[in-house]
């Protein structure tokens, strides 16, 4: 997906979402999953899920979700994974796309505006 | 922060300040001790952030005496400081032995901007992009040799998305010195003759697919690698690219990952300074030596230094 930050609106990022099949194998690829034994919102799949949510307007950001998107370390074992399983989603990538656009919200002067 | 100090690992390499391949490293290896320092602030006033008010004078204590705290702790950090400034000078002198001779841009030179991309910050990653684009094309540079993986990321991969006519060729110098392994092989003084467990960078590995090149050249300067469990594409991450903000769980991430390679040698390689910072902190309490390749470089080139 070649694509800068400021070309992703949020429904390419959704759409983009919505091709993961739910597989979850990249969950216990990731390192933040295996160190917090377990929490499904430290897991590529479940920061996906939240990203879609925060999108879809189903749920608002607060602290934790703050946390857990920002907390991604970027290290591409999920997409490893992704692609040995056939699939090919760069969710490090999404994740951190999802980081641009909360950014976005951020910066607007929300209540996280200093994170 | 006065140019002298991120210059002073050269002192005495009489580096050119001009030339057609640069020698780019970012500042990472030399801003080491402060980022030491900054995230241990943060750590410690994170848990006061939350409460209310609180936040305001913490902001205001940050304003008035950070940056000066910041630098007399670092001032103590002679062991961390005095590994990224001879894995500085392992580098150069290793990509000298193979024929390289690259330029230095000295207080001119530029940070990538990995940490504002990581961060999705997208307004501020273009304006730095472009000023670190026209800064490199106003020294005339055609090549440049980068020292750490998120730099060499930064650049290859990143930049030309943002810089439609960026031609500059980008090499990390762990592959220089790779397409070179018979050329350093004899131009060392000493093989070091020891066993390394080798840790993996996540850029240099997934990202830039750099895998096999730091094996060549361990082999040609007498190391024999050990592969850990989570090896090469496999390779965890050391927890150090969360560390600015989320210190509690690089904590975890790194100690297991320090588990998983100290299970197999007391003396491990990295091939990045974060990784280098963040594994280095284990050193006294579970009796290891974290080494960069770049220090092993110059132990077997220079071992007198």
């Amino acid at each position: 997906m070649d694509m800068k930050e400021h070309e992703i609106t949020e429904d390419t990022l959704l759409k983009e979402i919505g091709k993961c099949r739910a597989c979850r194998f990249c969950v216990d690829a990731c390192s933040l999953y295996q160190a917090t034994e377990g929490v499904e919102s430290m897991a590529p799949y479940g920061r996906l899920q939240i990203l879609k949510y925060l999108l879809d307007g189903m749920l608002e950001e607060d602290d934790p979700i703050v946390y857990s998107v920002y907390s991604c370390l970027q290290c591409g074992r999920c997409d490893r994974m992704c692609q040995a399983k056939g699939q090919n989603l760069e969710v490090s990538q999404l994740i951190r796309l999802g980081k641009y656009l909360l950014s976005r919200g951020l910066v607007k002067g929300r209540k996280h505006e200093k994170v | 922060m006065k140019s002298v100090y991120w210059t002073e690992w050269a002192e005495g390499l009489h580096l050119p300040r001009q030339g057609e391949t640069a020698l780019l490293t970012a500042r990472m290896y030399q801003m080491l001790p402060y980022i030491m320092q900054v995230t241990s602030i943060v750590a410690s006033v994170k848990p006061f952030l939350s409460r209310y008010g609180f936040a305001p004078f913490v902001s205001l204590g940050n304003r008035l005496m950070g940056d000066h705290v910041i630098r007399l702790k670092a001032l103590g950090a002679e062991d961390i400081k005095s590994k990224g400034k001879n894995a500085l000078r392992g580098i150069v002198s290793a990509v000298s032995a193979v024929g390289e001779s690259p330029a230095y841009l000295y207080e001119d030179e530029p940070y990538s901007g990995v940490l504002l991309y990581d961060l999705g910050l997208d307004e501020f990653i273009d304006e730095h992009i472009k000023k670190v684009y026209r800064l490199l094309t106003s020294h005339s540079i055609a090549k440049i040799i980068c020292v750490d993986p998120h730099t060499t990321f930064m650049l290859r991969e990143v930049f030309p998305k943002y810089i439609q006519e960026f031609e500059i060729e980008v090499h990390h110098y762990l592959e220089i010195l790779s397409e070179n392994n018979e050329v350093l092989r004899k131009s060392c003084t000493r093989a070091i003759d020891q066993e390394f467990a080798i840790h993996d960078s996540c850029y240099l590995t997934r990202e830039l697919g750099v895998i096999e090149q730091v094996r060549r050249v361990a082999e040609s300067i007498g190391i024999t690698l050990m592969e850990p469990e989570n090896t090469k594409l496999d390779t965890s991450c050391c927890g150090g690219p969360i560390e600015y903000a989320f210190r509690d769980l690089t904590e975890k991430v790194s100690r297991t990952r320090i588990q998983e390679l100290s299970a197999i040698s007391r003396d491990l390689v990295v091939v990045c300074p974060i990784c280098l910072i963040n594994l280095s902190k284990y050193e006294e309490e579970l009796g290891i030596r974290v080494w960069d390749v770049g220090e092993l470089l110059l132990r077997a080139l220079q071992p007198g230094q």
